[in-house]
């Protein structure tokens, strides 16, 4: 009910800020519109619009998990904010259901129950840029280009259940964000394939500035109330929150299987404040994928995060900025900051040391590996948090004394 | 079910990392398995002064199941030695219990129910 609460607030948000004809607009313009990163549909569409399809995702997200009668866990609660999140960039409600549709087919195929794929279809749509990519910006014919828009994006979400599990080994569960690692390989290939047969891909920057004071104040709600409603559900007390700190965060983690829900709303608002705050503090923008980055963190506040695990990330990231050729509040950073908490089970698991040493590696990888997908695959922190886990955690492991 | 063999594999292997874990130094592991379960018995040793990794392993295993979860996560199973998963293992067993006293071994059953596919 919680959720379903923050999904309708979302929609209601969006009608505040925008006229429904405005609304209408900026959505089909979110439709039609490339997704590929950076795109902040606050840019594309409006403050309105990008609320109103986010809400309307996260709804419809509840809606599936609902009828399928799973029951609330940490799992769930990240896979819904994950879509509240990149409902905001990139996700839209119409580029998502095709991904879904092939996760469907796999599971008919393999005659088994759509439950136990559900959430790697939802977490897979982290690759329906491809669907709008193909379908709308190809200079094929609509006839030709459309089918096979939602074709190619069928036969992704058919092959992500196998792929998925397979690569969880990789990492050993230490990269939070396993569909991003999956989803940068499928991209990487899929996007290889394309460009042989000349499609250009280009980059592409909509980061809108401007809207932090507005922002701001929605996300202290949001976070606030957040911790409220925790507090009072855990019997007005802090009761079990520092049970958190206890935990490497390492996939799996569920935190409202293990602690229960009241305390993990707590950590999930505690982190959302701390979140914000960073992207305040090192005057960074609130927009779209900053959103989506914050959201990240609150979703998995509940599946593996919390301050003890994510602050040496943020560390990590903030002395690559002292040392190395960016900003600490370039748009991308920014969002490597955020996204790359994917690495906190490093730092729960090995120590601090080991989890700056993440993040810095971290900060350098992302930069790097979003030419090989194009941009296609939206947890592109998932796809370089996978590349740095699985590098570190043999070398690691070498090195550490056995027990 | 695919691999459903293979999972029980990997739930003995994640136990028998545990019990290391624990200290013991002597573990018999027995799996049955018939035309409604698999049951896995595992008894071993412990050292005493890791009374707390015991409680640990209790909670995890009584973790409830969730089979939405273990499609996309069961290979993370019994393939770590420097963390566990045993709320994994809970999350895809159906009954689990464990019988521990001061002195003697501990007995754990994990029973895994064969689902009919819809």
């Amino acid at each position: 009910m919680v959720l379903t609460l923050y999904g309708a607030l979302f929609v209601v948000l969006g009608f505040l800020m925008d006229t429904p004809e405005g609304i209408l607009r900026g959505l089909r313009q979110i439709i039609l519109e490339p997704d590929f990163l950076i795109t902040d549909y606050i840019g594309v569409g409006g403050l309105g619009a990008a609320f109103v399809n986010a809400g309307i995702l996260t709804l419809a997200a509840i809606f599936i998990l609902y009828r399928m009668e799973i029951k609330v866990t940490g799992a769930t609660i990240s896979t819904v904010w994950l879509m509240t999140g990149f409902g905001l960039f990139g996700k839209n409600i119409f580029n998502v259901w095709f991904i879904m549709a092939g996760v469907w087919l796999y599971a008919q195929y393999q005659k088994d129950k759509f439950i136990k794929y559900v959430y790697i279809g939802l977490f897979g749509t982290s690759l329906a840029p491809l669907v709008t990519q193909i379908m709308f910006i190809t200079n094929m014919s609509r006839w030709v280009s459309i089918p096979l828009g939602m074709a190619v994006g069928v036969f992704v979400g058919f092959i992500l259940p196998p792929v998925s599990a397979y690569l969880m080994r990789v990492h050993q569960g230490f990269n939070l964000y396993n569909i991003g690692f999956t989803a940068g390989i499928i991209g990487t290939i899929t996007v290889s394939v394309l460009r042989s047969y000349g499609l250009n891909m280009e980059t592409r920057m909509i980061w809108t500035t401007g809207n932090n004071q507005i922002l701001a104040m929605i996300l202290v709600a949001l976070f606030a109330l957040m911790i409220l409603i925790g507090f009072y559900l855990n019997g007005k007390s802090m009761k079990g929150y520092k049970n958190f700190y206890k935990y490497s965060g390492r996939l799996v983690t569920d935190f409202v299987i293990l602690e229960g829900f009241a305390p993990s709303l707590l950590n999930m608002g505690i982190n959302g404040l701390f979140a914000t705050a960073y992207v305040l503090a090192i005057r960074g923008d609130l927009n779209g994928p900053s959103l989506g980055g914050i959201f990240t963190i609150v979703g998995f506040s509940a599946f593996g995060k919390h301050l003890g695990n994510m602050l040496p990330i943020f560390i990590g990231v903030f002395l690559g900025s002292l040392t190395k050729v960016w900003y600490i509040n370039d748009p991308s950073i920014v969002l490597a900051a955020l996204f790359g908490t994917t690495l906190a089970p490093i730092a729960g698991e090995f120590g601090w040391k080991y989890g700056i040493l993440a993040g810095f590696l971290h900060s350098s990888v992302v930069l790097n590996v979003g030419f090989l997908h194009g941009g296609i695959n939206l947890y592109n922190n998932g796809f370089a948090g996978g590349i740095v886990a699985a590098t570190l955690i043999p070398i690691i492991e070498a090195f550490k004394k056995e027990e | 079910m695919k691999h459903d063999r293979l999972k029980i594999s990997k739930i003995v292997d994640e136990l028998m990392n545990y019990c290391f874990y624990m200290g013991s130094t002597n573990i018999h592991v027995d799996v049955q398995e018939t035309d409604e379960f698999f049951k896995i018995y595992c008894k071993c040793d412990y050292k005493d002064s890791n009374l707390k990794k015991v409680e640990k392993m209790v909670k995890l295993l009584n973790c409830t199941k969730h089979e939405e979860l273990e499609e996309y996560y069961w290979t993370l199973t019994g393939d770590c030695d420097v963390a566990n998963e045993l709320s994994l293992v809970g999350m895809m067993t159906d009954e689990a219990t464990v019988k521990y006293s001061e002195g003697q071994d501990i007995e754990i059953t994990l029973y895994r129910y064969k689902q009919n596919k819809e």
